[in-house]
């Protein structure tokens, strides 16, 4: 029995994509009479199929050594495709957490979009979209990672462009494609790079040959370079990270999914490259840059936010830097302890954003206020959810944290300093966040705000609980440390940094019809950061601009010098034969003068030329 | 056998013709349909009794013409033509399916449409380099005429410059193949005999550029282009098919069977400068795809731009490039083939194919939502996601080119961004955001709009899952082509830094 269930686990991605496929009757309108509901039941069931599946086989292959299933795909010429899947605790245990994930998500999103009209196309998406993220988790092989990631890549287009009626929805799912799309292409450089240089593209292959390659440094740091291009679209990070804050125009189940498993998945591509990218010391410098970049700048940037979801979304980019500085220093079981942590404790945030934003129809912090009261269960989400984040209490992100500083105690304390900062100003913005959106008065939107429905308050309060249960788990896979073995003192910096944190938040000057500060410098600070440091003006005078002067720049020469020049040459004949007709005047004299001009010249021709 | 593929269509073309007055449009539409539908299935068994092992050719056919003249009726399929015939009949068939039963001179247009088939298909079965000139010529005057007639508001001047570019194109195959001859001091044009020539390196160049800039215009390489984006943009949809998923291809089939085939040396010599091209004519592609505002316009140019990773992959001639050469012919048949007939079903429903104008195309009650659907899969397909057949071409192309000139391939490469930029702005533009009112009123999309379209996708995302079923067809006769290539092609083990001091233009 273990053994069918650990040897049919290429099954659990099919489950998303045979339920996307059922959605079809609906999502196109071939029926109506039902409505789109059932669409979303077959979802729903068979996520949860993947989920028991998925269950059964990780049961199976505790303490069992990981074993690799190759399904050949296309072999061609000196080519072999196969799609390798990696059997282990890890990989079955991130795919557990992905339909986990998904199908909490998608009860909820039943009951989010309940008056949508186009239910059936958004399940069909959801179903899609976890197939490429299981995948991706049970993936042994760069080309299958490349592909879903992709896959990924298009999912998210759909998803953020599904209300695509509205201009900020259109201008979103364009960015969020390309700029995961530049990350995309330079990663599949590298992939084809490596086709050629290691003969196979099957993970154990590649790290079995990295072991022994021998790379001038270019082609190493270039290789390493476009590698992480992928995850670092992915991920969010900067220079590619501008489209997740777009990305919260779209629905609120998918930005669960999304600032929780989707970009853990680009992680986890990252965490499996590793092996390779030691090849490139420069690769881990800059994979060190990026994240420290990414982790204090994106904190900063959250802190000026005044719609909900990009307040936390910016957050996500900061953990998710934390979690590239790990793998810049080689310490990859530090980024999987941040990513679960993260990921649970960001689903559950987001849920209770969407709880909120489903009953007050708006997005904009400083519309809300005195929540707490009206919805405790979305209350008590959100407060377990940033507790599972900041380290501060016990939970999975203070775990986090201390296996982070534990290590790099002695190695690097600077980095102990960003993760203490991530830390504090991560406490700070939730704080500002839960005291605007929960405390105070009662405003407009937020005065006649019922609890959510059954359908988002349980995955609500499951996940609430699963957060709480977090540190439970990790005791269970003998995760966490003795007693004996804590450094006290690390721990009290977690706690003391999350606390001053919590402190500065609350104590913090909020005003909620947002004047600006009256000072200068305070006021540039704060636009600075709630424009995202101007990245985007940046972009837009220098990639953007130079792609658009160069397109035109390649069409007018098209049309004017290419076409202009052929057009020319049409024109120079057909004048040629216009004006020669005149010279028909019908005396032989004539003709047989220029006959006689015309066979001289080309024999003076002839004697010059073979002189 | 084959002649069956070139007879039937000649036939029925006769048939529609000869019958008498009553027959109407309707007639000739369906004798047409059921002609491609017969040429289809027939392709498709010879398909399935093909001997994929064999090197040589297959269901072969020699009869005596001009005996003098060294001109025979020799025909012979193989793994490079197999794909292209089958796609020939597929497109065919659709583009006649999807002409608007109104169509004015239906028997002349059908009639047409069947003797360009005939030609075309010909012109990848024929084994003598004459066969090939005439059939090469005679799919030229039906699509002539379709421009001209049937064309657009500037058809006389977008037909003429067709006809021009493509006559002078014919003219220059044959001084290549007169040359070929005359200085291998050969007494026939078959095929097998020219192959034997051992010509001197310098007259092996001199008539590869020639041939070059002849296939050049027809696939067409940049600057020989101009002439398609107007032809594409006068053509009416069916014609537009036709053009961009088979007749470009006749351009890339000669350059790998006439060029590749008959002066490996030469070809080793000038791939180098040839892959520099492919990159030129990609980007160039690409970029002024990004600055049309029509529709057609945009996929025309990004036509010239994918067929720019043919030449690459001809140019670095690795087993793995040339296989990648014909999914990437058939993939932009199948591809550029469908989002013709998307823009054409756009643009009869909205009356503009202008992305300025367009909007909110995607609406559900009112738009024309599976089309738009449809639309995003066939972007995607071109941009290269993965699961559909131009991701699973583009990448065996850039894989077996890589380890020969890797800075072109990964130039190459920028251009497959380039593409999802110009591509994901059609779709954007014209499909996303709100319905204006002006396109309150549109006609409903019928069954018969849709079939086509919903056909070439089924195919696209099957052999995007399943490319071995195409790749078992190709890759006997394309390992057979590169036999006199061996000295180009580096292993694929061998480091780039290996590559770049062997040749230091490379790197």
């Amino acid at each position: 029995m273990d053994q069918f269930l650990l040897q049919s686990c290429w099954w659990i991605p099919c489950y998303g994509l045979v339920g996307a496929v059922l959605t079809l009757p609906w999502s196109t309108g071939m029926v109506r009479r039902t409505g789109p509901r059932p669409a979303a039941y077959f979802n729903v069931l068979m996520t949860l199929v993947a989920f028991v599946h998925g269950m059964l086989a990780f049961q199976a292959v505790l303490g069992q050594e990981p074993k690799a299933l190759i399904l050949h795909w296309f072999k061609a010429a000196d080519l072999d495709l196969s799609l390798a899947l990696e059997i282990s605790p890890v990989s079955l245990g991130a795919a557990q957490l992905v339909t986990g994930m998904s199908l909490l998500a998608q009860i909820f999103a039943i009951g989010y979009m309940e008056k949508d009209w186009a239910l059936a196309r958004f399940f069909a998406l959801m179903g899609f979209f976890e197939a490429a993220m299981s995948g991706l988790a049970l993936s042994d092989s760069l080309f299958l990672s490349y592909a879903l990631l992709e896959m990924l890549t298009l999912s998210t287009y759909l998803l953020v462009g599904f209300w695509y009626a509205q201009p900020l929805v259109v201008t979103a799912a364009r960015d969020a494609f390309l700029t995961k799309r530049v990350g995309d292409v330079l990663l599949l450089m590298g992939v084809v790079a490596l086709a050629n240089l290691a003969g196979s593209l099957n993970f154990p292959d590649l790290y079995e040959w990295s072991e022994t390659a021998h790379l001038s440094p270019t082609v190493a740091t270039l290789l390493g370079l476009a590698l992480i291009a992928g995850p670092t679209g992915k991920c969010a990070q900067f220079p590619l990270h501008l489209w997740l804050d777009e990305a919260m125009e779209g629905p609120n189940p998918a930005s669960i999914l999304r600032n929780s498993v989707v970009v853990a998945c680009g992680a986890y591509v990252l965490v499996k490259l590793q092996p390779i990218l030691v090849l490139s010391p420069v690769a881990s410098t800059v994979l060190v840059g990026l994240g420290t970049m990414t982790a204090i700048g994106a904190s900063l940037v959250a802190l000026a936010q005044i719609d909900i979801k990009r307040a936390l979304a910016h957050s996500t980019s900061a953990y998710l830097g934390l979690v590239f500085i790990a793998v810049g220093t080689q310490w990859t079981n530090v980024a999987f302890y941040i990513l679960f942590a993260h990921a649970i404790a960001k689903a559950l945030l987001f849920m209770s954003t969407g709880a909120i934003i489903v009953t007050t129809s708006t997005q904009d912090i400083t519309e809300m206020g005195g929540l707490w009261s009206r919805m405790p269960a979305t209350t008590t989400a959100y407060l377990v959810g940033a507790a599972g984040l900041v380290g501060l209490l016990p939970l999975g992100g203070f775990w986090a944290l201390r296996e982070g500083i534990n290590i790099y105690w002695y190695d690097s304390p600077w980095l102990v300093a960003i993760l203490l900062l991530v830390n504090t100003l991560t406490a700070i913005n939730l704080t500002r966040v839960f005291r605007l959106v929960f405390l105070g008065p009662p405003q407009m939107k937020t005065r006649r705000a019922p609890e959510v429905p059954w359908l988002m308050a349980v995955p609500l309060v499951s996940l609430s609980v699963t957060t709480l249960l977090v540190p439970l788990m990790l005791q269970q896979l003998y995760l966490l440390p003795d007693l004996d073995y804590i450094n006290w003192v690390t721990v009290l910096l977690i706690a003391l940094s999350g606390g001053i944190g919590c402190l500065i938040g609350a104590n913090l000057r909020l005003s909620r019809v947002w004047v600006r500060p009256i000072q200068a410098p305070l006021k540039f600070v704060q636009d600075l950061l709630s424009y995202d440091f101007y990245v985007q003006r940046l972009y837009e005078v220098t990639v953007v601009w130079s792609v658009s002067t160069l397109s035109r720049l390649s069409a007018w020469f098209d049309r004017y010098v290419l076409d202009g020049f052929v057009n020319l040459v049409g024109f120079a004949s057909i004048l040629g034969g216009e004006s020669l007709k005149y010279s028909i005047s019908g005396q032989s004299q004539f003709y047989l003068l220029t006959i006689l001009i015309g066979i001289s010249v080309f024999g003076a021709l002839l004697a010059f030329l073979t002189r | 056998m084959l002649s069956f593929l070139i007879g039937l269509p000649i036939l029925s073309a006769v048939a529609i013709a000869v019958l008498p007055k009553p027959m109407n449009g309707d007639n000739g539409r369906a004798i047409a349909l059921l002609t491609m539908l017969i040429a289809l299935i027939w392709s498709v068994l010879l398909g399935f009794k093909f001997d994929v092992g064999l090197t040589t050719l297959q269901f072969e056919e020699n009869l005596s013409w001009l005996e003098r003249l060294g001109l025979n009726y020799r025909l012979g399929l193989d793994g490079l033509a197999l794909p292209l015939v089958v796609l020939n009949s597929l497109l065919t068939w659709i583009a006649i399916y999807s002409t608007d039963p109104e169509v004015t001179r239906p028997r002349l247009y059908y009639i047409l449409i069947l003797l360009l088939n005939a030609g075309v298909v010909g012109a990848f079965l024929a084994h003598n380099l004459l066969l090939f000139f005439l059939f090469y010529e005679l799919e030229l005057i039906p699509l002539y005429f379709l421009i001209a007639i049937w064309g657009g508001a500037r058809r006389g001047y977008a037909a003429t410059k067709f006809l021009i570019y493509t006559a002078l194109s014919g003219i220059l195959i044959l001084v290549g193949f007169l040359g070929l001859v005359f200085l291998s001091g050969a007494n026939s044009f078959e095929y097998d005999v020219t192959l034997a020539q051992t010509l001197p390196v310098s007259a092996q160049l001199i008539l590869l550029s020639i041939l070059l800039v002849a296939f050049g215009i027809k696939i067409p390489l940049v600057p020989f282009h101009t002439w398609l984006p107007d032809a594409h943009v006068e053509a009416s949809t069916p014609v537009s098919v036709l053009l961009a998923g088979v007749l470009l291809k006749l351009g890339t089939y000669g350059l790998l069977r006439f060029g590749l085939g008959l002066f490996p040396e030469a070809w080793a010599i000038a791939a180098r400068y040839l892959a520099t091209w492919a990159v030129v004519s990609v980007l160039y592609g690409a970029f002024t795809a990004i600055a049309q505002k029509d529709m057609k316009k945009m996929v025309a140019y990004s036509s010239i731009a994918h067929m720019g990773y043919i030449l690459l992959a001809a140019a670095a001639a690795t087993p793995l490039s040339t296989l990648g050469t014909v999914f990437q012919m058939v993939s932009h048949g199948l591809i550029s083939a469908l989002l013709f007939l998307l823009v054409g079903v756009v643009y009869r429903k909205t009356g503009t194919r202008d992305i300025d104008v367009l909007r909110g195309l995607l609406n559900p009650e009112r738009g024309l939502p599976l089309i738009g659907s449809l639309m995003i899969v066939g972007v995607m397909a071109s941009a290269g996601i993965p699961g559909m057949m131009g991701f699973i071409s583009e990448f065996m192309v850039f894989c077996g080119s890589f380890s020969v000139f890797p800075v072109q391939t990964l130039l190459c490469m920028v251009g497959t961004g380039l593409t999802a930029v110009y591509l994901l702005l059609l779709v954007n533009r014209s499909f996303f955001g709100r319905l204006p009112e002006q396109f309150a009123e549109l006609p409903l999309v019928e069954w018969r709009d849709r079939i086509p379209s919903l056909i070439l996708t089924l195919l696209i995302i099957l052999w995007g899952l399943q490319p071995g079923w195409l790749a078992h067809w190709s890759e006997t006769t394309l390992t057979a082509l590169l036999v006199g290539q061996g000295e180009l092609a580096t292993p694929a083990l061998i480091a780039p830094i290996d590559a770049s001091t062997r040749s230091p233009a490379a790197l």
